[in-house]
């Protein structure tokens, strides 16, 4: 009881301090997908062959830019939190975990907003779409172990962030969010096959975008992937974590 | 085990990972091909124990491991053999400031920190009693603490630490920024707590504060106690080492 109070104590912290000095707050968080949005409209909706193209796009966005958003900001977790660390007797795992938790709220939040605004964009509401939420789970699984290992390594080598951060548009541009899958050549199929954020992806945009429900195989798919990346990224981070306070 | 006994180390062994010279990045990893850590001990061999209500002073110079002491007998950090044994619970470790967040402002460090430290956030009573003795006024409060003068950081760690109703203090180089008014406050403070009967950790550069407050002492040197004792004598041998 008491380790539930202290990480809703950390993810009220983080959400506080995302948006402590910004101008318009928790807003901001919807202006970057919209500029991507904007920019997807403008180079690819007229010849992408996709029917409903915003409201497929979309979808993948708000995905996208949960993941994105939550290791961008979970990889210096443990660094940023020196002092915690080093002052109070709690365990090192609450960091990037509040951070995922924190970043889940505001997904929620955008996801209201996506729901209402979808609207007018040929949404299709029924009871199918509260397959989002473990959808949303077995994601953020997947995120929570990447941020494990991302942010341990990050203590030892502190270019693991910058590294993340170079990589992280190559993958948004290998998972097929503003371009249809099948516009791929099929020679460079295999690529894509090997990123695992396509199948979440994929995944969400099957129950907020098309009309019929996902797969056993992609949800089975989904939660091989989320179990072995949290299972390695937990590894990884016990291994490292008695050495935390010394390397920071 | 003795219920007198509060703190109990036995054969304690800490040992960090240090960093190669040079190698900081993955980029020095691969060119200059060395292995990224050594191992350094910081804590070797120590045994020793704290009686409950009983106030010991550690004195040492710089590196010499009190501050990493303090925080394996806290939990923080975990020693690589040996035993530690506590009977009771802590009080955060505020060693100047460390542990506050810059940019949250004075009140939301006390919400977030007395709840990580489990006191209820509706305990109205406590955030009033750290306003009352850190002395710092609502309006500091409000401000950022990235904006405050290192005494006030210090007026306010040392608050949160006391109002935790904890077993052990554990005090580490607080005293140091504070004015000469809070100084005497927090000394008469920390007396009345030992008067309460609960036991306290003091590590000081200040040989005299040590001797106020302390019963006893050990002096530590490159991961080892040399001197223990009392706590009158034990400055006078840290006093030598000068």
């Amino acid at each position: 009881m008491q380790n539930i109070t202290r990480i809703y104590a950390l993810s009220k912290r983080n959400i506080i301090l995302r948006y402590k000095n910004s101008l318009i707050g928790f807003f901001w968080g919807f202006f970057k997908p919209l500029l991507y949005l904007l920019i997807f409209i403008v180079i690819f909706k007229h010849n992408s062959g996709i029917p409903n193209y915003i409201l497929f796009v979309t979808s993948g966005l708000v995905l996208w830019f949960f993941f994105s958003n939550v290791t961008g900001q979970s990889v210096g977790s443990i660094v940023g939190s020196v002092g915690l660390l080093k002052s109070l007797n709690i365990p090192s795992y609450f960091f990037p975990l509040s951070e995922t938790i924190g970043e889940l709220f505001n997904l929620l939040l955008t996801l209201l907003v996506f729901f209402v605004i979808m609207f007018w964009f040929g949404m299709d509401y029924n009871l199918k779409l509260l397959l989002i939420f473990p959808c949303i789970f077995l994601f953020a699984v997947f995120a929570l172990g990447l941020n494990l290992f991302l942010s341990s390594v990050n203590v030892f080598f502190r270019d693991i962030s910058i590294i993340w951060n170079t990589i992280q548009p190559a993958l948004f541009f290998m998972t097929p969010i503003g371009y249809a899958e099948s516009s791929i050549d099929p020679k460079y199929k295999f690529f894509i096959n090997c990123n695992p954020i396509y199948y979440f992806i994929k995944l969400g945009r099957s129950i907020l975008y098309d009309p019929v429900a996902p797969t056993w195989q992609q949800w089975s798919n989904c939660l091989i992937i989320a179990s072995g990346m949290y299972i390695i990224g937990h590894f990884v981070f016990s291994r490292l974590k008695n050495q935390f306070i010394s390397a920071i | 085990m003795n219920s007198d006994i509060i703190i109990k180390l036995e054969n304690v062994h800490v040992s960090f990972w240090q960093n190669n010279v040079g190698v900081y990045s993955l980029k020095d990893l691969i060119t200059q091909r060395k292995s990224p850590f050594k191992t350094k001990t910081i804590i070797n061999d120590i045994s020793f124990e704290v009686k409950r209500g009983e106030s010991l002073g550690i004195v040492g110079r710089n590196g010499s491991g009190k501050s990493t002491l303090l925080r394996t007998i806290a939990g923080i950090i975990k020693p690589k053999s040996g035993t530690v044994t506590v009977n009771g619970t802590f009080a955060p470790i505020l060693a100047i400031g460390a542990g506050l967040e810059q940019e949250l402002t004075g009140y939301e460090n006390i919400t977030l920190l007395l709840s990580l430290y489990g006191i209820q956030r509706k305990n109205t009573n406590a955030v009033a009693n750290i306003r009352e003795f850190s002395e710092l006024s609502d309006e500091v409060l409000r401000m950022p603490v990235k904006q405050y003068s290192s005494g006030m950081v210090a007026r306010l760690a040392f608050s949160i630490s006391l109002a935790n109703d904890s077993d052990i203090l554990i005090i580490d180089e607080v005293l140091a920024v504070g004015d000469q008014g809070f100084q005497v406050k927090c000394v008469d403070k920390i007396k009345q707590i030992k008067n309460q009967g609960k036991t306290i950790l003091f590590v000081s550069h200040f040989p005299d504060g040590v001797r106020d407050i302390c019963d006893n002492a050990i002096l530590l040197e490159q991961g080892e106690i040399t001197h223990r004792g009392l706590a009158k004598d034990i400055c006078e041998q840290y006093k030598m080492l000068f």
